[in-house]
């Protein structure tokens, strides 16, 4: 009855410590996150306003993608537009072809991953150096992001130490990550002198002035775009934002909620390519937004600006770990987006999550992660991707609650099964007992209880 | 290749219902008796440092003490007499590597965050980002309280019109096991030269 989730994340627990140590790091996270929500009266009221601004943008975004692409066309950008992730990598290729780039750098960017971007320059001969440190890292490791916003949080610094000696050249047995981090800035600062292009996501597009808008707290967006002569910015849809008022809002609000920090160290604005470079490339990607814009139930999971906090509130996703989700972004966001992109592959997710609604509580868009989860599951049969035992003991239980007569009788005998030894009730054969032992039933059933006690 | 005006085509026509546009304008946003005060200590929480420039007070020898082993120092500001590189005359943007102290002016900054406004002034940006030190000239009187007073103002240079960045502190990564290390790929320290008036 397990979920490929289920299945994954039994894995992941095998390793206690470092499991226990992943559960509350990301609960400190979480605890970070409250401090700066508490410090701020208008928090709320924050929250509520990004919600209302994302809900009115992304449902006029026709509007304000024609506004920033006319604005970007005026500062001088070059616009393109991909409908989907090879159209996308074919763009991108086509600008790094016709500037004969060899080697580009680029700072974290969800978006190419994903469009499977790296694996296909890589394949057309260009080489993709990743500058943000944890994407750097698992770039090296060849391996893929376990969180949107820390990566190479399942790695810890042995793990990277070793890594950077063999790779990197690094001292032999120095894991401290100060000296890590230095070794990983030499190395990269090399990269970013030698590279022909720098490549950026963006957090935010705004229709009014045609700004991209890069937030880091490494500089590694700005140190990308400060020594190559091209740069190209790869965004989705979803981004563009009206002005700067509405951004504004969610400034205030992406790294509060994301990391527990007052801002991210660095904001930047790229309206145009610095003077001594080429035009700045602008590519807008849709790669299924437009389809999902149309989705009664889950139209609002494009509100989310990927601040991560989603993931690192959930309950499900601590105790788990990145890599025991199906699609590339995990956690209660990941969920949603793998559904939209694809129910038949990551349908196994939708089990990862309690309803506890955590997720959408701290969600600074207030996408409504929970109750779409729960609508998911709701499809499944839909989709062909429901248990079949799930569906035969949901039958045998409807029978049970809708009738009285047979409830209250397996209420009333339910303590037998007490006597069961058990070994026999805590064995391989039922899956009720993977994880947790079975409860014990009580000798009188609540409604007995009440009707005395109104006597 | 796709074109504008099909995407755009495709996604107005599933969108179901409309949403208004919410009014920004009653956002009850933090504010601070004294601006600068919280000002100096966000900019320390965040791994900056802030240094009050007396009246009178010469800059150059300011930062000559705070560092004495500087070899190159990069900077286009008139007042900056110590500069042994300018971001205006370099050959290409990598020439700026190697620059010990950048010195910058910053516009504005911001009480609720320490971000400072910095819209670019020099041919080569490089500088902000590629100094082991930056140095950040800011006029104590320019503070605003929080981010929707800092983008009501925010401006890009007449003639570097393409990019402007706010920054908050020094660079800093926690990407290794979650330990905060200051200098991850730009400026491993950040001043804060607050200037009188």
């Amino acid at each position: 009855m397990s979920t490929g989730h289920s299945k994954a994340a039994k894995e992941f627990l095998k390793n206690q410590t470092y499991a226990k140590w992943h559960d509350a790091t990301f609960w400190a996270v979480r605890s970070k996150r409250d401090n700066m929500a508490y410090g701020l009266d208008e928090w709320e009221q924050l929250r509520e306003k990004a919600s209302q601004i994302k809900r009115h943008t992304i449902t006029h975004l026709d509007e304000y993608l024609d506004q920033f692409a006319t604005n970007a066309e005026k500062n001088g950008c070059i616009v393109h537009w991909a409908k989907d992730a090879n159209e996308f990598n074919e763009i991108v290729y086509g600008i790094l072809k016709n500037h004969n780039v060899k080697k580009i750098v680029k700072s974290k960017s969800m978006l190419t991953e994903e469009c499977g971007m790296n694996p296909y320059l890589e394949e057309h001969g260009i080489e993709v150096v990743e500058t943000d440190l944890g994407e750097r890292i698992i770039q090296l490791k060849g391996q893929a992001p376990s969180h949107i916003v820390m990566p190479a949080i399942h790695l810890n610094h042995d793990d990277v130490g070793e890594l950077f000696e063999e790779k990197l050249g690094s001292e032999k047995g120095n894991h401290d990550p100060t000296y890590l981090t230095y070794v990983a800035r030499l190395s990269l600062r090399n990269e970013f002198l030698t590279a022909d292009a720098g490549m950026t996501g963006g957090n935010f597009g705004i229709a009014e002035t045609g700004d991209i808008v890069v937030c880091t707290n490494e500089g590694n967006a700005d140190m990308s775009t400060s020594c190559p002569k091209l740069h190209i910015a790869a965004i989705g849809l979803e981004k563009i934002i009206p002005n700067y008022d509405c951004l504004a809002v969610f400034q205030r609000m992406l790294c509060r909620a994301g990391t527990g920090q007052p801002t991210t160290t660095f904001t930047s604005h790229f309206r145009k390519a610095r003077p001594t470079a080429h035009p700045m490339h602008i590519v807008l990607v849709d790669n299924g937004r437009s389809e999902w814009i149309g989705n009664p139930e889950h139209w609002e999971a494009l509100k989310c600006i990927r601040c991560g906090s989603c993931m690192n509130t959930c309950p499900v996703y601590r105790r788990s770990g990145g890599y025991s989700y199906s699609y590339f972004i995990p956690g209660p966001i990941g969920i949603n987006l793998g559904m939209l992109r694809d129910p038949q592959k990551h349908s196994g997710n939708v089990s990862a999550c309690t309803l506890c609604n955590s997720c959408q509580t701290v969600c600074p868009a207030k996408v409504n992660l929970g109750d779409q989860i729960y609508l998911w599951r709701q499809q499944l049969d839909e989709f062909g991707t429901a248990n079949p035992e799930k569906k035969l003991i949901c039958k045998g239980l409807g029978t049970v609650y809708g009738s009285s007569g047979i409830y209250n009788l397996g209420t009333a005998l339910a303590h037998w099964a007490n006597i069961i030894p058990s070994p026999l009730m805590n064995c391989g054969l039922n899956p009720w007992a993977e994880g947790h032992k079975m409860m014990e039933f009580p000798k009188k059933p609540f409604h007995k209880l009440i009707k005395e006690i109104e006597k | 290749m796709s074109n504008k005006e099909d995407i755009l085509k495709k996604y107005r026509a599933n969108v179901r219902e409309k949403y208004d546009m919410p009014d920004l304008s009653d956002i009850k946003a933090i504010t601070y008796n004294d601006p600068l005060v919280q000002f100096i200590k966000m900019t320390e929480s965040v791994g900056g440092h802030v240094i009050e420039v007396k009246e009178g007070q010469d800059i150059n020898e300011l930062v000559k003490e705070m560092y004495p082993d500087a070899k190159e120092i990069a900077s286009n500001l008139p007042e900056v007499t110590i500069a042994t590189r300018n971001p205006d005359t370099v050959g290409r943007a990598r020439d700026l590597n190697g620059t010990d102290v950048g010195i910058i002016r910053g516009q504005f900054g911001v009480a609720e965050n320490a971000c400072v406004w910095i819209p670019q002034t020099m041919k080569e940006k490089a500088v902000c980002f590629i100094s082991e030190n930056l140095v950040i000239l800011l006029p104590k009187s320019q503070i605003v309280n929080n981010m929707h007073e800092a983008y009501k103002r925010i401006k890009f240079d007449e003639t570097y019109d393409g990019y402007g960045t706010f920054i908050s502190g020094p660079s800093k990564t926690a990407d290794i096991a979650q330990v905060l290390v200051m200098g991850a790929q730009a400026a491993r320290s950040a001043t804060i030269l607050l200037l009188p008036e």
